[in-house]
């Protein structure tokens, strides 16, 4: 997982790198930061000609008696996913409690069962995934029973209790109370920024740190990139948090450009990722119904299902495929599939119709490449681009 | 002789290493150093 160690930044680029050291604090007047020396325990100034804050996001945590029991785990970057295999390693939990519902949560119920772990996972919406359009987390659901997992919904979570070892051995929610031998909070991640705060970084609106389109901050010579941040969303039209690993490198790149003398934008994002869960894969752009909505589109959708590829051609699977779009224009908002074949690389055309502002007149007139073992000769995007226009077509 | 500009990068998960690699490019000459609280450096890709 590790792409570049220290010393190959050092040997292939001659740059310094720092681990277990800590900045504890900004001065952007003088232009020092203040790092501590974790394994030393030693504190120094540093000065800066240019900075740049990549501090990241972590894990948000449920605040209850007992949340800080030994094997109450989250899951946000390689330390923690190799905390929570040694603990997996060295207990073998029989059962695990996982709250949250989205993709950290959905994918670590995959990783879980191939332990063979009985997994119960506690979410406050009614559907996993619930930013998702509805009947793509109905989908995902049915896949998560399917598989073993326990769903549970509409539970207030009230406290874990613990043993002498300090453990949590139940959790304990307003309907009832379940033994548990581990337990993974992923219910998302908050920016880093409370250093930036204090230093007199500008946040938006999300609580993320403010950025223009050069990734440069409010602050004479710093720039900021990734999961502190904020990312302009090109569909919405409006910065938004989206804290994903992919942002964090193109946000990175065009801040050293930047920092080193180069002139470089990143222009945003139109909202893409995808998922697996089991055999599923779960892959969305764009804006989904709520949010469109929120924004003041004239929304209206068209969900259809169709076969990954010809229906006799071996390993075709059936998929689902949904499309928002402006009633009034007909212009592509959105868009989300699920399916077990043929999804995640599929939504990569219309992340394209988006950043195109293409109408679904347009996507259904596309020229697909076909041929049986890909696809039918109306691709599932083109079928659902058609009939998502004939309800506008008057 | 001429102090070389210096760079410092907070972070080293993923915007930090890219942001390092890709100013190392553009001006050879920035003395880049990449500060990382935890073990490992360059995971988030």
């Amino acid at each position: 997982m590790v792409v570049r160690t220290p010393q190959q930044f050092k040997e292939m680029q001659d740059i310094d790198v720092k681990t277990e050291h800590r900045v504890t604090k900004i001065d952007p007047k003088e232009k020092r930061i203040e790092v501590h020396n974790l394994s030393k325990s030693e504190t120094q100034w540093f000065s800066y000609d240019k900075l740049i804050v990549a501090t990241g996001a972590r894990s948000r945590c449920l605040n209850l008696p007992g949340s800080n029991a030994k094997n109450i785990f989250t899951l946000k970057d390689l330390q923690d996913g190799i905390r929570i295999r040694e603990y997996v390693d060295e207990n073998k939990p029989k059962q695990v409690a996982i709250l949250g519902g989205g993709f950290i949560a959905l994918e670590m119920c995959e990783a879980f069962r191939l332990r063979d772990i009985e997994t119960l996972v506690f979410c406050r919406r009614d559907l996993p995934a619930g930013n998702l359009e509805r009947e793509i987390s109905e989908r995902i659901l049915k896949e998560l029973q399917k598989n073993g997992i326990y769903f549970l919904t509409h539970h207030e979570p009230i406290a874990f209790k613990m043993n002498s070892n300090g453990e949590a051995i139940s959790f304990e929610t307003n309907k009832a109370e379940y033994p548990v031998d581990m337990v993974l909070m992923a219910i998302g991640v908050i920016p880093n920024v409370e250093m930036a705060k204090e230093a007199g970084f500008e946040l938006g609106r999300t609580g993320a740190i403010k950025t223009d389109f050069t990734q440069m901050t409010n602050l004479a010579d710093i720039y900021a990139a990734g999961d502190c941040c904020e990312v302009f969303n090109l569909v919405s039209q409006d910065w938004v948090y989206t804290p994903l690993g992919d942002i964090a490198n193109k946000q990175g790149r065009v801040a050293g450009e930047n920092a080193a003398g180069g002139k470089a934008t990143f222009s945003g994002v139109v909202g893409s990722a995808a998922f697996k869960v089991f055999e599923l894969e779960v892959a969305f752009t764009g804006l989904g119904t709520q949010t469109a909505r929120g924004y003041g589109f004239d929304v209206d959708s068209q969900i259809i299902e169709a076969e990954s590829k010809v229906g006799y051609m071996p390993g075709s699977k059936r998929m689902l495929v949904k499309l928002i779009f402006d009633r009034k224009n007909g212009r592509l908002l959105g868009a989300q599939m699920v399916g077990k074949e043929g999804v995640a690389r599929r939504i990569n055309a219309l992340a394209v119709a988006l950043h195109q502002r293409m109408t679904i007149d347009e996507v259904a007139r596309l020229d697909f490449a076909y041929a049986p073992p890909f696809s039918a000769p109306f691709d599932p995007i083109l079928i659902a681009a058609e009939q998502a226009a004939k309800k506008i077509r008057k | 002789m001429t102090k070389r500009e210096k760079l410092l990068i907070i972070g080293g998960s993923a915007g930090g290493p890219s942001a390092a690699a890709r100013a190392k490019r553009v001006n050879p000459e920035l003395e880049v150093t990449m500060f990382e609280q935890g073990r490992f450096v360059s995971y988030g890709s």
